[in-house]
């Protein structure tokens, strides 16, 4: 066994583990360093005091033992139900009065620990050692463990960063009046992943306002005072290099994004600022100082210029340090904003895989840590400045009165975070710039593996998109081929908004191949040496002269590098992807080199380059460039893979060929797939949806879910005994180790109508096959009781079993727990609880109707002061295949179990003698055209009589090497030769036998083995029978619920089905006789429902019976009306109770219900009012 | 016997048998007709009784498997059941009131094995198995004794493959399985452990007429086609070129040589027929009982169920012979 061995496995979880790595590296300091320093004054003597954050640490987890501290592993904290976390503290510094600084370290807490990072005890450790503590020999990591539970964080769409964005929304135009549906829209990331948003709008008057959110609500400032707060530009200079773009003797050419109406807009813009009299960069920022000094926190005290300074660096272009680079940037966004206006560039798809990326673990958790440091800090403060109100002889030299009010809150930062992974909830005052606030976190079922897995690979579109009532977030777009599966994406409501990453996708990281820690200045440098040496032009000094179609810009992650001549941009290009290739050309190997061409009003022009993190990212092959191999692997992102050729070994050349060569190659056509759908054999046999089913259902079987799962304290687990490995099988079952989690049957099965039982999607077991074993399982339940928390009014609880009971044969041991192996039936004690302060000794039973056996028994914390309070039961219930379980095939063929048929009148085949272990019905594949399902039979039984695997990786044919005619091209001409030289009939049919009548039938029967999957839906979950039992107090109708043994509502549709075959006994017997029948005394003097009351009876009679010694007769009850004050007028009547009920209720309300009694044979109608 | 029986229909089916050996059996059944040899195919598979492991008392399981599984496992296990027709079924024992652990219809086993310091997994088999009975005992315990005895090997295994038993379950250094296990007699219509039988199957005995007329209108090569058609080999051409017969069993009622005489335009070249009152038997068992006994008993069984037929026309009182008819 060796780690290697899972690693294809690993790559899979790479995204996850990567992110929290690098937090861990260095992500917590630079984010701890981002924080501004917080100054507190003291107005009394005007002392200040800063306190800056310099450094994090987080620790290994650990556990305290009675011989010191010990590792603790994550195994221990799911029996413990506790978190998987490490100590987290902050080097903190106090300057006071601008003296020597003073270092302190601060005990934040414990940050949950993410399974096999760097700080995970089990990361690196070889199949032998994971075993040796409990997990998986596969174990990839990648989730959290809080309380018990496993959890991940979930990938999320994000608006792809440091790139402007071209949007036309309705919902601009509720900015304000004169506000048009465009804006330009850019998402700037700084170093610590936190994200500011900015749209640039357009105005009906052909300016701009660029608007950002600071405190919850959106400030609009106009572009021009902006494009002068940055830097000290002249009125000319920023018209030069707004109108740069446009010139007159292109027309309306290629590429051509600018209009002559350029010149005016920037005029206006220009105009603006001058309205506002506005002249100097110093006036312009005063004015915004102005603006903000009221909002931008810690800086009430500060003049307007550097309010003004800081709002620039806080709020806009976070993503850019220099404010030429800022200014350079808004001049693209508006000329951008302009040919979006003027449709000479089309607006950008925000739904498009092209224009987002992914929001990583690592990366929440950075952003949500950093809110939650500031928000200490804040609190800090505002302690510190009201003892300082409070007490005047405070002084905030005192370092150890500092010391005391700033570590009061700093329990709460680590406790946030692990509640959000807990629960999934992000709580800041802002919004963090994230999609949502809830459901950021998963948790990781292993029902199955493949569930397991798409836990990890699934990628969703934001919770906000579920709610919306228009489909286009969810419809399937071409750009994000090769990144999202089409296949495996849910059915109903998450249809679309939950994608799962392709098996090949990737996730770019901060990590090189090597798993170094990127050096992002270094490889800006070294690319615009590198672009330089192809021919661009700097914009160094401040101001470019030139636009498209002439020149493009060349932008570098969000920053303006410069310009390029689009004559010479194609060489450029290939350069760059040269450099991508080589080794160790310093230039990052997951480059995104997006190349927008100039076209006729297409997206705006550029090169638009990316190096960051959370991109997506693909492995293609260069056709071009090195074809040595394996160094021709290039991996390309989505947004620069829409505007490159690459070939498909599937699709032929699409009648591009000519004019737009192929410069790439897909690797294999199942890079489209998702590890999931890449395991139905054949998938491009079958027809799509069928697919997709296949996807769902995969996540349903009940299969091996693992195999420490004697070690699991899971809450349900689904366990199948005897599972095989598909014959038939793709390449990814192999690639990704699927033999360590099996999850179903090569089931024998036979194509035909038999016995009538396998109509409608039914299918039949053969009875032996079961008995042999065929799709057992188990259901493993885990209870965890903890009466330490569990305890009423605070009195200790422990196990325990009563001294004076000598009951040997109950399932209770003499420590108050269950025996091991033990079976308890349903109502049965399986433990007991001694209350230690009455003495008491509770015995619990078991719930629900199924016999468990006692599997397992785990006590946490022995020899705990308070004894034993802590443990794991785990009970298991055997599962065999019954009537109505249901099992599908791999093809999105599911059906539910109807008969479990004797062997002997199973049909048989003469030859070999064998009676097939399941029946389906042949109606089953005309309309669902599951082709692949019936080579899968073909196949499986060409492999078992010969003894190996078939390999049924999709697209196969269309990969082929050899294009040898001779050989046959269709799977069933491979297939068919080898079942023929065993004997078998060329196309998998077989005559059969009756097993009833031993005659010969008359169709030859379609027979072969098929891996089927038995699903998780069992009956023993569903039925719900009852014919008496618990009412429900106030209606004394039956309850509902199957849990509480209640009843299947017969309601309107059924009332009405009823009526209309007017079976109105049987509707009499179901609504009244069986529900809630009454008979009810009613007054006829009076007509009420409700006044009759009891009296008592004389008692003379029954004492006389007594004394004679006769048998006590019940005495009728007599009754009488309250109202009418006599008995004359009762008279019962037969009811429904909730007529009773309906009068008592319109009595509370004051309203009389009056029944008027009459006979049968009465000659008045009865009437009621 | 008042009834009159239909003397005119009464037929004396005819058995040759061709191949026996201890697990394996081939005989020709004629002069009867399908219901007949497909009631006989039914019992043998499914009412044939014979002995298996049919009650776990665990009293330690530390493997890796649950107690269900093991259980299930041990009743999978072949007993040898030559005394299982002699046996009592347990639910109608009158010794021991049905708890099965009498002479009669019960026997018992222990097992008890515990993986020791060395760092080899142990092997839990068959062997382990510590029978109450000699004559009920695992199938491959009883062939290894008589290997030991020096008789050559009953089943006609390859006795170079030394008796490795069938496995239960792999136990790891420190872990312990000691049970108890009953075993009774049963048939295989109650759970699938008590069939005796691994396959039995029959078919009609072809009837091949090759019309020697239009076959000599093919040319060699179309003959050889015409014989690769069948998957299975059937025909075959003879020093003449001729095709002949080769094996007429081998033919699975497939028709492909017949499709393929239609798509030569010649139908009628070759005409298949099946005798439909004579069939071949193939019989194969899972060494509980010798295929010899599994015929001989099934026809005991099967002609206790029409003696119960008869008798319930007398008095409805089946006795013990009610067990053998099952369902109402």
């Amino acid at each position: 066994m060796s780690a290697d061995q899972y690693s294809a496995l690993r790559e899979l979880f790479r995204p996850h583990v990567e992110s929290f790595d690098y937090f861990l590296d260095k992500g917590l300091d630079e984010m701890i360093q981002s924080i501004r320093p917080m100054v507190i004054r003291d107005p009394n003597s005007n002392n200040t005091l800063k306190i800056i954050l310099e450094k994090g640490h987080v620790l290994s987890p650990m556990r305290d033992a009675r011989s010191g501290v010990l590792p603790l592993y994550p195994q221990e904290c799911r029996q413990a139900r506790i978190t998987y976390h490490g100590e987290f503290k902050v080097d903190v510094c106090f300057q006071y009065n601008e003296g020597a600084q003073i270092r302190h370290t601060f005990n934040f807490g414990h940050l949950p620990i993410m399974l096999m990072s760097k700080l995970c005890h089990l990361r690196g450790a070889d199949p032998h050692k994971l075993v040796f503590h409990g997990e998986e020999a596969t174990e990839m990591g990648g989730y959290f463990i809080c309380g018990g539970m496993e959890r991940l964080v979930r990938i999320l769409i994000l608006q792809k960063r440091n790139y402007p964005m071209g949007l036309v929304r309705s919902s601009f135009l509720k900015r304000g009046a004169g506000y048009t549906d465009k804006a330009v829209v850019i998402r700037c990331v700084q170093r610590d992943q936190s994200s500011v948003s900015m749209k640039l709008y357009y105005l009906q008057n052909g300016s701009a306002r660029l608007g950002f959110w600071l405190g919850g609500r959106e400030f609009l400032l106009p572009v021009g005072i902006v494009l002068k707060a940055l830097i000290d530009a002249s009125d000319r200079e920023i018209f030069t290099s707004l109108t740069c773009c446009f010139s007159d003797k292109h027309g309306k050419g290629k590429g051509v994004v600018s209009t002559q109406l350029i010149g005016e807009r920037a005029q206006i813009v220009l105009d603006e600022v001058r309205n506002l009299s506005l002249l100097t960069r110093t006036q312009c920022l005063v004015h915004i100082g102005q603006y903000f000094r009221s909002v931008m926190e810690g800086f009430e005290k500060d003049d307007y210029e550097t309010v003004a300074e800081a709002v620039l660096k806080d709020y806009i272009f976070v993503h850019l340090e220099n404010n030429h680079d800022k200014f350079n940037l808004l001049i693209f966004m508006l000329q951008k904003l302009y040919a979006l206006v003027d449709q000479t560039a089309s607006p950008d798809n925000a739904d498009a895989l092209q224009y987002q990326e992914a929001l990583l673990p690592g990366h929440l958790i950075t952003i949500f840590l950093k809110d939650r440091l500031q928000d200490w800090l804040r609190k800090s403060k505002r302690l510190i400045i009201e003892e300082v109100a409070k007490n005047k002889g405070f002084d905030l030299g005192n370092a150890l009165e500092i010391r005391k009010f700033v570590t009061k809150y700093t329990s709460s930062v680590s406790r946030a975070i692990e509640s959000m992974i807990k629960v999934g909830k992000v709580n800041a005052q802002s919004g963090l710039d994230l999609p949502q606030r809830d459901g950021m976190t998963i948790q990781a079922e292993r029902l199955n593996f493949h569930r397991y897995i798409s836990h990890f690979r699934s990628v969703h579109r934001g919770s906000a998109f579920a709610k919306m009532r228009t489909t286009s977030v969810r419809k399937l777009l071409p750009e994000s081929w090769g990144f999202l599966c089409p296949v495996h994406t849910p059915d109903g409501e998450p249809c679309g908004l939950l994608n799962h990453m392709t098996s090949t996708c990737r996730i770019s990281s901060f990590y090189n191949s090597e798993g170094v820690v990127k050096n992002f200045g270094e490889m800006k440098k070294l690319l615009s040496a590198e672009l330089v040496r192809v021919g661009m032009n700097p914009v160094l000094p401040k101001i470019e002269r030139t636009g498209p179609p002439e020149v493009l810009h060349v932008h570098l992650d969000g920053r303006i590098l410069g310009t390029i001549a689009s004559a010479t941009i194609e060489k450029a290009v290939n350069y760059l992807r040269t450099l991508k290739l080589l080794a160790h050309s310093g230039i990052p190997e997951d480059l995104e080199v997006g190349y927008v061409p100039l076209s006729f009003s297409g997206a705006f022009p550029g090169l638009y380059l990316f190096t960051n993190p959370a991109r997506f990212v693909r492995p293609v092959r260069n056709l071009f460039i090195l074809s040595d191999g394996k160094q021709s692997i290039e991996l390309i992102g989505p947004f620069e893979q829409a505007f490159m050729e690459i070939r498909c070994p599937d699709g032929g050349d699409g009648g591009r060929q000519e004019q737009f060569p192929a410069t790439h190659e897909e690797i294999h056509p199942t890079a489209i797939l998702s590890v999931v759908a890449n395991l139905t054999p054949w998938s491009d046999h079958n027809q799509s949806p069928r697919n997709m089913y296949q996807c769902q259902m995969a996540k349903q079987t009940m299969g091996f879910c693992g195999q420490a799962l004697k070690f699991r304290t899971d809450v349900k687990a689904f366990h199948l005994q005897t599972p095989q490995t598909p014959i038939v099988r793709t390449g990814t079952y192999n690639k990704y180790n699927m033999d360590e989690f099996p999850s179903g049957t090569n089931a024998i099965v036979a194509v035909l109508s038999y016995t009538g039982y396998d109509m409608e999607d039914a299918m039949i077991l053969n009875k032996s096959a079961v008995d042999r074993g065929m799709f057992r399982g188990h259901i493993y339940q885990t209870e965890c009781i903890d009466l330490s928390t569990k305890s009423r009014d605070n009195v200790p609880e422990t196990f325990a079993k009563s001294v004076l009971s000598r009951d040997t044969s109950s399932a209770i041991d003499s420590d108050g727990l269950p025996r091991l192996g033990q079976t308890v039936h349903p109502n049965e004690q399986y433990y007991s609880v001694h209350n230690s302060l009455t003495g008491v000794i509770r015995p619990v039973r078991l719930k629900g109707t199924e016999p468990a056996f006692i599997d397992y028994v785990a006590v946490n914390g022995a020899g705990s002061k308070h004894g034993l309070q802590k443990a794991n039961i785990r009970l298991r219930r055997v599962r065999n295949p019954i009537i109505g379980d249901k099992f599908s095939s791999r093809h999105g063929q599911k059906g539910v179990c109807s008969q479990l048929w004797p062997d002997i009148d199973m049909p048989f085949s003469a030859n070999t003698g064998m009676r097939p272990d399941l029946i389906i019905n042949p109606h089953a594949f005309p309309s669902r055209m599951t082709i692949a399902m019936l080579l899968e039979s073909m196949a499986a039984k060409a492999g078992s009589l010969h003894g190996k695997f078939i390999d049924a990786t999709p697209f196969a044919n269309s990969v082929k090497q050899d294009k040898d005619p001779r050989k046959p091209n269709s799977i069933v001409d491979e297939l068919g030769p080898m079942l023929a030289s065993y004997g078998f009939n060329y196309h998998g049919k077989e005559v059969l036998y009756s097993g009833v009548f031993g005659t010969e039938m008359d169709c030859e029967i379609f027979i072969g083995p098929v891996y089927y999957q038995r699903l998780r839906h069992m009956v023993s979950d569903k039925f719900q029978v009852r014919t008496t039992g618990r009412i429900d107090q106030i209606t004394r109708q039956p309850i509902g619920g199957r849990k509480h043994g209640g009843g299947i509502r017969f309601g309107e549709m059924e009332r009405d089905a009823l009526l209309a075959h007017g079976s109105s006994y049987l509707l009499h017997d179901r609504l009244h006789s069986c529900s809630d029948y009454h008979i009810a005394d009613v007054c006829s003097l009076c007509g009420s429902l409700l006044t009759a009351t009891m009296i008592e009876s004389n008692n003379q009679k029954k004492a006389k019976h007594e004394m004679l010694g006769l048998p006590t007769v019940r005495p009728p009850k007599n009754f009488a009306c309250q109202a009418c004050k006599t008995s004359k007028g009762m008279e019962t009547v037969a009811m429904p109770y909730v007529f009773r009920y309906l009068a008592a209720e319109l009595a509370a309300m004051n309203i009389k219900l009056e029944l008027r009694l009459s006979n049968k044979s009465g000659l008045l109608p009865s009437q009621e009012s | 016997m008042d009834r009159p029986v239909g003397a005119s229909y009464q037929r004396f089916p005819r058995v040759r048998i061709r191949d026996l050996k201890d697990d394996y059996a081939k005989f020709e059944l004629r002069d009867t007709d399908a219901s007949m040899a497909n009631a006989l195919r039914r019992v043998m598979i499914a009412e044939v009784p014979t002995v298996a492991i049919d009650l776990v008392e665990i009293e330690v399981n530390s493997s890796v498997l649950n107690d269900e599984f093991i259980a299930h496992r041990l009743g999978l296990i072949p007993l040898t059941s030559a005394a299982a027709m002699q046996m009592r079924f347990s639910r109608d024992c009158d010794a021991c009131d049905g708890d099965g652990s009498c002479e009669y219809c019960s026997v018992e086993f222990h097992l008890a094995a515990r993986a020791t310091d060395s760092d080899q997994t142990l092997e839990v088999t068959s062997n382990d198995l510590r029978s109450m009975d000699p004559k009920v005992c695992p199938v491959d315990q009883a062939r290894a004794y008589q290997q030991a005895l020096g008789g050559t090997d009953p089943f006609g295994a390859n006795t170079s493959n030394e008796n490795r038993g069938i496995l239960i379950v792999k136990l790891r250094r420190g872990q312990e399985l000691r049970l108890r296990a009953i075993a009774r007699k049963g048939i295989g219509k109650d759970h699938a452990k008590w069939s005796p039988a691994a396959t039995v199957t029959f078919m009609y005995e072809p009837d091949i007429r090759i019309n020697e007329e239009l076959m000599e209108t093919l040319t060699v090569e179309e003959r050889r086609r015409l014989i690769e058609s069948s998957p299975t080999k059937v025909f075959k051409l003879d020093s003449a070129n001729q095709v002949v017969v080769d094996n007429a069993e081998a033919y699975t009622y497939d028709d492909e040589v017949i499709k393929h005489a239609e798509a030569l335009g010649k139908p009628g070249l070759v005409e298949i027929n099946a005798k439909e009152d004579s069939f071949i038997f193939t019989v194969e068992t899972t060494g509980a009982i010798t295929a010899y006994e599994l015929i001989m008993n099934a026809i005991t069984v099967l002609r206790q169920k029409l003696d119960a037929v008869r008798l319930q026309d007398d008095d409805g009182d089946l006795g013990e012979l009610g067990a053998h008819l099952g369902g109402p």
